[in-house]
C-alpha cells in the first residue's frame, strides 16, 4: 500500500537545483510541479488504510479482537452443547 | 504518552521535506548571489542536502511501516467481521433460549396447576359408591326426569315447582320475595291448581320445614355472589334428595 504514494521528490528537487544553477526558464513551472507533488502525496497518505493508529496500538487491537473471537467461540460452543434446540423446534412444530 | 499515529508521522515528514526544500532553494539562490559577490556559503547547502536525504529516507521507512500496518488492518477487518458474525450467532441463540424458557415456564405453570388439582382431588376424595348412591337418590324421586307414564294430575313431580324455583339460585338473583308467608301463599295457591305438585301427606311437614330453612338462609345471604353458587346448588340438591329419599322410603 505504501508503494501507492509517490514520494519521488529528490529527482525533481535535483532538476530544480540544476535549473536554478543554469538560470533556466522552467524553474517556476518545476516549482509548481513540486508543490503539486507534495499536495498529491498528502492526499495519498490520507487515503492509506490502517495508519490512524501506531503499529503498537494496532497490535494491541488485534490481540483484543482475537481474544474476543475466542471467547465468543467458546460461548457459542457452550450454548450448543447445553441445549438441543432441534428438539424444541420439533415440539413447536408439533404444537 | 501514546506514540503518534503513522499518519501523523508521514504528514509531518512531508512537511519537513517541503520546508527543507524551500530552505535549500533559498540557500542555493543566496549562494549564487554570494558567488557573484565573491562570498562563500556552501556549508548550509551541504547540511540541508544531507538533512533532505535523511528525511527522504525516513519518509520511505514510514511508508514501509504503513504498508505493514495495512496488512495488519486487513487482519483486523477480518477479525471484526468474524466477531460480528459470532455476535449475530450469539443473539440468535439467546433468542432461541428465551423461546425455550417461555415454553418451559408455560409447561411448568400448567404442571403446577395439574398438581394442585391432583392434591385437591386426593384431599377431598369421593367414593364411587357414594356417588352412585347419590345418583340413585336424586333419580328415584323423578326430580331429574319425568316418569315415562306421567300425566297431568300425577302427584309425582316431573319438573321443579314455583316454590322450588324461587328457592333456587335464579330466584335469588331476580330478588323474588321468599319468606314464610310467601311460601304459605304459594303453597295455598298451588293447592288450588290441579296441575301443580302437591307433596304427599307423609313428606309435607318436611318440605315446609326445609322451605323455612331455605328462606332463613336466603335472608342471611342476600346479595349472594357467585362463589356461593355451588353451596346453593348443593342445598337444592339436598332438598330434593331429602324429599325424594323420604318419598322413596
Amino acid at each position: 500500500m505504501g508503494e501507492c504514494v509517490d514520494v519521488n521528490f529528490l529527482s525533481l528537487i535535483y532538476e530544480i537545483i540544476r535549473s536554478i544553477e543554469k538560470d533556466s526558464h522552467d524553474v517556476a513551472q518545476k516549482l509548481a510541479e513540486l508543490s503539486r507533488l507534495f499536495e498529491l502525496c498528502r492526499h495519498q497518505i490520507a487515503k492509506l488504510p490502517g495508519i490512524e493508529l501506531s503499529k503498537a496500538e494496532q497490535q494491541q487491537q488485534i490481540d483484543v479482537l482475537r481474544k474476543q473471537v475466542v471467547l465468543k467461540n467458546e460461548l457459542l460452543q457452550k450454548y450448543k452443547t447445553l441445549c438441543h434446540f432441534e428438539a424444541m423446534h420439533g415440539n413447536e412444530q408439533h404444537h | 504518552m501514546a506514540a503518534p499515529s503513522t499518519k501523523a508521522v508521514l504528514l509531518s515528514l512531508v512537511d519537513d521535506v517541503e520546508i527543507i526544500t524551500k530552505e535549500l532553494f533559498e540557500s542555493i539562490a543566496s549562494s549564487k548571489q554570494q558567488k557573484a559577490t565573491g562570498l562563500g556559503g556552501t556549508e548550509d547547502y551541504h547540511q540541508l542536502t544531507e538533512l533532505l536525504v535523511q528525511k527522504d529516507q525516513e519518509l520511505k521507512d514510514a511508508l514501509n511501516l504503513a504498508g505493514e500496518q495495512a496488512v495488519i488492518q486487513k487482519k483486523i477487518d477480518s477479525l471484526k467481521a468474524e466477531s460480528f458474525k459470532r455476535d449475530q450467532d450469539i443473539r440468535k441463540l439467546q433468542q432461541q433460549l428465551k423461546e425455550a424458557e417461555h415454553v418451559l415456564s408455560t409447561a411448568i405453570y400448567q404442571a403446577k396447576q395439574k398438581l394442585i388439582s391432583i392434591q385437591k382431588a386426593t384431599k377431598n376424595q369421593v367414593p364411587s359408591e357414594e356417588l352412585i348412591k347419590y345418583a340413585h337418590r336424586i333419580s328415584a324421586s323423578n326430580a331429574v326426569a319425568a316418569p315415562l307414564t306421567w300425566q297431568p294430575g300425577d302427584p309425582r313431580r316431573p319438573y321443579p315447582q314455583d316454590i322450588e324455583m324461587r328457592l333456587g339460585f335464579l330466584g335469588r338473583q331476580s330478588d323474588l320475595p321468599i319468606n314464610g308467608q310467601m311460601l304459605q301463599a304459594q303453597s295455598q295457591a298451588s293447592q288450588g291448581s290441579s296441575l301443580s305438585w302437591q307433596p304427599p301427606p307423609e313428606i309435607a311437614p318436611m318440605v315446609s320445614q326445609v322451605a323455612i330453612n331455605q328462606s332463613a338462609m336466603s335472608v342471611d345471604s342476600k346479595g349472594h355472589n357467585k362463589e356461593n353458587e355451588g353451596d346453593e346448588v348443593e342445598v337444592m340438591s339436598t332438598d330434593s334428595s331429602s324429599s325424594s329419599s323420604s318419598e322413596s322410603g
